[in-house]
């Protein structure tokens, strides 16, 4: 699967809450990144690995959660764990509908912490997975030819070679040709994939339903 | 206007008076002698019997008309022509006694007949004297009573022009918006406008002569013999009253009174104007009342804040504590432990555990207010401080409140400020406590006295109340920080409550009372 070591980060103004999250993290074994302040966050270089963020609610300058939104805005997207000083409904809730994956009063028992961060780091995994097997499919699309896309866009609509082929003035061999070319570029073994394909990368359809 | 006439010009003319005494004489000698009376009377003695009774009717005729001297004149000239013509030896005048004889009956009658005349002319003068004084008379007092009936007419006309312009003005109190009455001393309604017929829902007639405060059921601030006093004094009077409509609602209204004395032949008579404020005194209750629950909630808003923060200070220093001595375990769970590792964790937990102690002392030094000048009080005048503060929120909540304060309760040496917030703390809780209890258990009481305890003289106040009590939990333990039964409660007034007696070198502890409710005891050591 992955290869790259995930990568924890912590932000959070109190340096000694800093420091035991590091020093908990380490001690299981996780790569800990600690910051003092949304903006030391944001202003540092990231990896191209897995990970997630441990964030304090209360912060000095931007609050957890502008950056949880400004991270949303930015298409950075990162699983986030939120810590707070004291249980408050409102913000967690707010939290945990803009996404995040757990919200931890402090003090947290380890455990919840540590399962919170597994689940986060899941998540990016995931998260990472989906947006590499997306960039790869729109990489064969973009290898597609004006009219091969075209094909393809009727073929996906379900429609028959005889039927392309009527729409675009040539003959029936054309068109089987070109269609073997794009399940072949598209790595489609069978029509349902080429669909499936299709639907993640939202190609548009052609003529479906008229004649 | 009638001339004064005068009486002499209304007699005949002299030339009239002496023509007649002469020409009467001349037409009877005439008429005796000359050829006319041969005719007449052709017998010689019958002509001289009627030529003497004509000149004797002349003579008398003369005094008739021309008065006295006329007549003797024409008496004289008779008596000449009858001894010239009539008695013989004729055509002689003999002065003889005949003569002097006829001249005297003559002159008498004439005198008397011309006297005579003259009275009948002086009666005829008075008459027409009188009657024309009458009729000036009558002309003026017919003058007088026509200026007299003018100045009636006047006086009416002025009348009606008052009436009018009275009609108009009582038109223009109907205008008003205000309610207008006017009543006499006894409070029967004299005059009631549109505008009170409006806003209390009777018609004037229906108003009229009935009795103001008991058919308006008048509820007012201070007692009404005040209210009269000023009144007479100053001859007006504001204030708020209540009444009651005509469909039984009640109303405030803003109140002014004027007085009118009581003079000659006019009653002493109350002028009210009313304006209705029922809505504005709605608004300023429920303004009041919106203003009690803010104070409240931003309170409880404070303390929530103040409690956050508190939290959130202690529950850092805690959650690294948390994690370093998880991190340890971890370490030490390991074949190969990072002794160094270990060792800087364990240590971060130590300065970690002390931070979080530090942050309760900074707490509860925030809160003792440990720096304060303490005075010489009396207990009493600290209670006497307290309860105009927590008097309103008694009453609100129905509470009888009885303090009884010992005459020998030592003065104490305290910060009157936090004895007071004690006192407060203590009501206000007892106040909370008995809440939802029948009106007649809400009873609170401060005893304040002298008590000889182990080591001297002590100031002890009991605070108590027949609330809920305590049930099944031990009094210590409502001093603990964090311990309330109120929604929203904190939990800290006790705790702080106890601290600050505490500091005082005094004591506060708490007992259930034999049948309901807690007493709280303050004790405080006499001041030396």
């Amino acid at each position: 699967m992955e290869s790259t070591e995930p990568i924890i980060f912590v932000v959070d103004d109190d340096q000694s809450v800093r420091d035991s999250l590091r020093r908990l993290l380490r001690s299981v074994g996780l790569a800990v990144q600690a910051f003092p302040s949304a903006q030391a966050f944001l202003s540092s270089p990231r990896a191209d690995s897995p990970g997630c963020l441990v964030l304090d609610v209360r912060l000095p300058g931007p609050s957890g959660l502008d950056l949880q939104r400004e991270l949303l805005i930015a298409d950075r997207p990162l699983p986030i764990v939120f810590l707070t000083g004291h249980g408050d409904i409102p913000t967690s809730v707010k939290a945990m509908k803009a996404g995040a994956v757990e919200f931890l009063t402090k003090p947290f028992r380890e455990q919840d912490l540590l399962d919170a961060i597994r689940q986060a780091i899941e998540r990016d995994r995931a998260d990472r997975r989906e947006r590499q097997e997306l960039a790869d499919l729109r990489r064969r699309y973009d290898s597609l030819t004006p009219r091969e896309r075209d094909v393809m866009g009727g073929v996906v609509a379900g429609r028959l070679n005889k039927q392309i082929a009527a729409e675009f003035g040539t003959s029936q061999a054309t068109v089987k040709e070109q269609r073997g070319q794009v399940m072949l570029k598209m790595q489609a073994d069978s029509l349902a994939e080429l669909v499936r394909i299709a639907t993640r990368l939202h190609v548009p359809t052609r003529g479906s339903g008229s004649a | 206007m009638a001339a004064d006439v005068p009486v002499q010009e209304r007699r005949p003319p002299v030339w009239l008076r002496w023509g007649v005494a002469l020409l009467s004489v001349a037409v009877a000698a005439a008429l005796t002698t000359g050829p006319g009376g041969e005719r007449l009377f052709p017998e010689p003695p019958e002509r001289f019997v009627h030529g003497v009774t004509l000149l004797y009717a002349s003579a008398i005729l003369s005094a008739w008309l021309g008065g006295i001297g006329p007549g003797l004149v024409a008496a004289v000239l008779a008596a000449l022509v009858i001894d010239w013509f009539i008695t013989p030896p004729l055509y002689s005048i003999s002065l003889d006694f005949d003569f002097a004889l006829r001249i005297a009956v003559f002159a008498l009658s004439a005198v008397l007949v011309g006297s005579l005349g003259l009275r009948r002319q002086r009666m005829e003068d008075a008459l027409r004297l009188s009657r024309h004084e009458l009729e000036v008379k009558v002309e003026e007092r017919t003058a007088d009573l026509t200026r007299s009936n003018q100045q009636l007419h006047g006086e009416i006309a002025a009348r009606r022009r008052a009436e009018s312009t009275l009609r108009e003005q009582a038109a223009l109190l109907d205008l008003t918006h205000d309610s207008v009455f006017v009543r006499d001393e006894q409070g029967v309604i004299l005059y009631w406008n549109r505008g009170a017929e409006e806003l209390y829902g009777w018609t004037k007639a229906e108003a009229l002569g009935s009795v103001a405060p008991a058919r308006l059921q008048t509820v007012f601030p201070v007692p009404l013999e005040e209210i009269m006093a000023e009144l007479t004094r100053t001859g007006r009077w504001e204030g708020e009253i209540v009444h009651t409509r005509h469909d039984g609602t009640p109303l405030t209204v803003a109140s002014r009174w004027s007085f009118r004395r009581a003079a000659p032949g006019r009653p002493a008579a109350i002028l009210e104007t009313n304006n209705d404020i029922t809505e504005r005194k709605q608004a300023e209750d429920a303004l009041h009342h919106a203003r009690a629950e803010l104070a409240h909630v931003s309170r409880v808003t404070t303390l929530g804040e103040l409690a956050a923060s508190i939290a959130h200070e202690i529950n850092q220093p805690l959650a690294a504590i948390v994690a370093d001595a998880s991190a340890c375990l971890n370490w030490l769970d390991a074949d190969d432990s990072p002794i160094d590792q270990v060792r800087e964790a364990l240590a971060a937990v130590v300065s970690d555990g002390n931070r979080a102690a530090a942050v309760l002392t900074r707490i509860r030094a925030m809160l003792g207010r440990s720096s304060v000048a303490r005075r010489r009080c009396q207990i009493g005048a600290i209670i006497a401080d307290v309860l105009p503060l927590v008097r309103p929120e008694l009453s609100r909540h129905g509470i009888l409140l009885q303090t009884a304060v010992a005459s020998d309760v030592p003065a104490v040496l305290v910060d009157r400020i936090q004895i007071q917030q004690v006192f407060i703390n203590l009501l206000v809780n007892a106040a909370d406590a008995m809440r939802d209890l029948p009106t007649e258990r809400r009873r609170l009481s401060i005893r304040a006295a002298r008590e000889a305890l182990d080591d001297g003289a002590w100031a002890v106040v009991a605070v108590e109340d027949a609330g809920m009590g305590l049930g099944e939990v031990e009094p210590e333990h409502v001093f603990e920080a964090f311990y309330t039964t109120k929604p929203g409660g904190l939990g800290m007034g006790l705790s702080i409550s106890r601290s600050i007696i505490t500091s005082h070198g005094g004591r506060l502890w708490a007992t259930a009372n034999t049948a309901h409710g807690v007493t709280f005891h303050i004790a405080l050591p006499a001041s030396s």
